[in-house]
């Protein structure tokens, strides 16, 4: 076990470097001064000025001399400052991300806890109208972007009844109640996102499951379908659900972007489209690093919860098996 | 060697019309298929047949749906069928030019990495993971700021973002084929490795990278819905599904139904794409139920 954790948490290092390079490379390959932005182009600005800037915000360097200082200033906390409104980024991240992180966990918490039920009923109920509505269910949310539910979420909640806020975000520590109803339509926005293609995949793996051996002797032995569903499909149907859990916590990543958007929500998101906009690199650079570093480490802690349940994924070969479920997973889950 | 040639083609033939057919017996597939060519279809027919998509009728603006206008019109009074219409063309474009860029290159990344395995294998499928590590919308989000988003950039941006997923399933897929009879038939009988790979091998993917091509139209017009949305893909006045969605969420209290019905069928072409690609899939796999 602590051999498979070893290469797992390797493997992640390795993944988060080469990650920080491509971020790094694909940035200064893209056209566009960050330099003239921040001046504004409509200005004319004499081309030693300009150099001058370039050269106190070090974009005059040699590409691996700028890299080894952004990855040097990581280690000691230094995430150098924004281009565009020299403010240090590392503060700016800091107060976008206490947002971003409630309304992931609240849309992740939540999502999970819908796709258990949704899973189960029809798996338990006689009557297939629950497989048909929670079948449509998940064709339906998996083929909305997610901000199609934030639009109709504000149609209905907060333009006809009049229940919440179109938008906008209240910390959780000054005023818990105004929080959360704020916190409710983009959370749960996020929410159906996230479970519909997991319910898919745990309905497909019960499937699966059903077909099994030990499922005919629970059922044989007169167990009802609560108890054969409950303790022997459910429990065996997880654990492939689970490695298909964490490549949809990248879409959740993804979709936290644009949903934040629609409701108005100052997170991590729109500082990186506001950074877009403004070509500012050195904020772009840390937050997108940082939320391609969150989602390996949630799959690191998943591949070791995954390990500790199984002890056969511990073996390397197996863990190409685990990979094609997440491939199968990524395909239809991948898109936001 | 002919001989074993003509046999494995004339075997190909027979296994390809069989997916056909199931496809066509799955009920489910074989709707989003028809709905899929009513799409096309509008979009290729519909800017010919109905009233010009820019054409302004400020008075009739906000108009129910009526004989003239079947979906109503938008904020200017533009037809709004004809617009969802013209917008399908952009959109659906997108999607396919997308696709074809990323199963070219993908196919080929990952075909080079199954075939070559070793050193090369590790290093094309590291790259591919730390591609797929980063959101798909935010590195499309990074690349449209940087090139505009017109609807080449657009297809060429998603296509390459598509490319690492198609490679992996590429892979897994040729992976498969290798350990077949055929392959070490040929390979007894001295046909080179590349002739194996590209004459022989690749063929016999088609079905499963024809799937995977269905998910990437659907994962593409997501994506393109999204970026059109944050006001960073196609550009307005242009219409593209994505651009109508974000339109009409600016006129959302104004008008319910107008934001409503591009959102409708982005959704229905989505669910289209993913329901004919998942079909493929498990008939490939031999599970028969929908």
């Amino acid at each position: 076990m602590i051999a498979y954790i070893a290469r797992r948490l390797g493997l992640s290092i390795l993944m988060i470097a080469l990650v920080s390079v491509l971020v790094f490379v694909v940035l200064r390959l893209l056209p566009g001064d960050p330099t003239i932005t921040r001046v504004g182009a409509a200005q004319a600005i004499d081309a030693k000025t300009l150099a001058a800037m370039r050269h106190s915000l070090g974009l005059d360097d040699p590409i691996l001399v700028q890299y080894g200082r952004w990855i040097a200033g990581l280690f000691h906390g230094d995430l150098g400052q924004s281009y565009f409104s020299e403010y240090p980024v590392g503060e700016l991240i800091g107060q976008r991300i206490g947002a971003t992180v409630l309304l992931a966990v609240a849309g992740l918490v939540l999502g999970v806890l819908l796709t258990v039920p949704l899973a189960v009923l029809p798996a338990i109920s006689r009557r297939k109208i629950w497989g048909r509505l929670v079948g449509g269910y998940s064709t339906v949310g998996m083929a909305a972007p997610p901000f199609v539910f934030g639009i109709i979420l504000i149609a209905v909640f907060s333009v006809g009844l009049g229940w919440t806020p179109t938008g906008g975000y209240q910390s959780l520590w000054s005023d818990p109640g105004a929080s959360l109803r704020l916190l409710a339509l983009p959370a749960v926005t996020l929410a159906i996102t996230l479970s519909a293609p997991l319910v898919h995949y745990l309905r497909v793996s019960m499937r699966e499951v059903e077909s099994a051996a030990y499922v005919r002797t629970a059922t044989g032995k007169g167990l009802g379908r609560p108890g054969v569903v409950g303790g022997h499909v459910l429990p065996n149907a997880l654990l492939p659900t689970l490695t298909a859990f964490g490549v949809m916590i990248g879409s959740v990543l993804g979709g936290v972007v644009v949903v934040e958007y629609v409701f108005r929500w100052p997170g991590l998101g729109s500082l990186i489209v506001d950074a877009v906009l403004q070509r500012d690199y050195a904020v772009l650079q840390s937050a997108v690093l940082l939320v391609a570093a969150a989602f390996v480490l949630a799959n690191l802690l998943i591949d070791i919860l995954a390990g500790l349940l199984d002890p056969r994924l511990r073996v390397g070969g197996a863990r190409t098996r685990a990979r094609g479920t997440t491939a199968a997973a990524l395909a239809t889950g991948g898109a936001r | 060697m002919t001989v074993l040639q003509m046999s494995e083609e004339a075997a190909t033939a027979r296994s390809r019309t069989g997916v056909w057919r199931k496809v066509v017996r799955r009920p489910a597939t074989a709707v989003a298929l028809a709905v899929l060519v009513v799409l096309v279809l509008l979009a290729i027919l519909g800017p010919v047949v109905f009233t010009a998509p820019d054409l302004i009728d400020v008075p009739a603006r906000y108009a129910p749906a009526s004989w003239a206008h079947p979906l109503g019109t938008d904020e200017l009074g533009r037809d709004l069928l004809s617009r969802i219409a013209a917008g399908g063309r952009v959109s659906l474009l997108i999607g396919v030019a997308s696709t074809a860029l990323a199963m070219i290159i993908g196919t080929v990344w990952g075909a080079v990495a199954a075939a070559r395995g070793g050193w090369l294998d590790e290093v094309l499928m590291r790259i591919g993971d730390a591609f797929m590590a980063i959101p798909m919308i935010l590195f499309a989000l990074i690349f449209v700021a940087a090139f505009g988003g017109d609807t080449f950039t657009l297809a060429l941006v998603i296509g390459l973002l598509m490319a690492p997923l198609t490679a992996r399933i590429a892979r897994a897929v040729v992976l498969g084929e290798t350990s077949g009879e055929y392959v070490r038939g040929l390979r007894a009988v001295g046909a080179s490795e590349t002739r194996i790979l590209f004459r022989e091998i690749l063929p016999n993917t088609a079905p499963a990278l024809m799937a995977q091509a269905s998910l990437n139209m659907a994962t593409a017009l997501m994506v393109e819905a999204s970026l059109s949305f944050l006001g960073l893909g196609v550009q307005p006045p242009t219409a593209s599904w994505g651009t109508l969605l974000q339109q009409g969420y600016t006129k959302l209290f104004e008008s319910i139904s107008y934001p409503l019905v591009p959102a409708l069928v982005v959704v229905i072409a989505i669910a289209a794409f993913n329901t004919v690609g998942n079909g493929l899939q498990r008939i490939l796999i031999g599970d028969d139920r929908d």
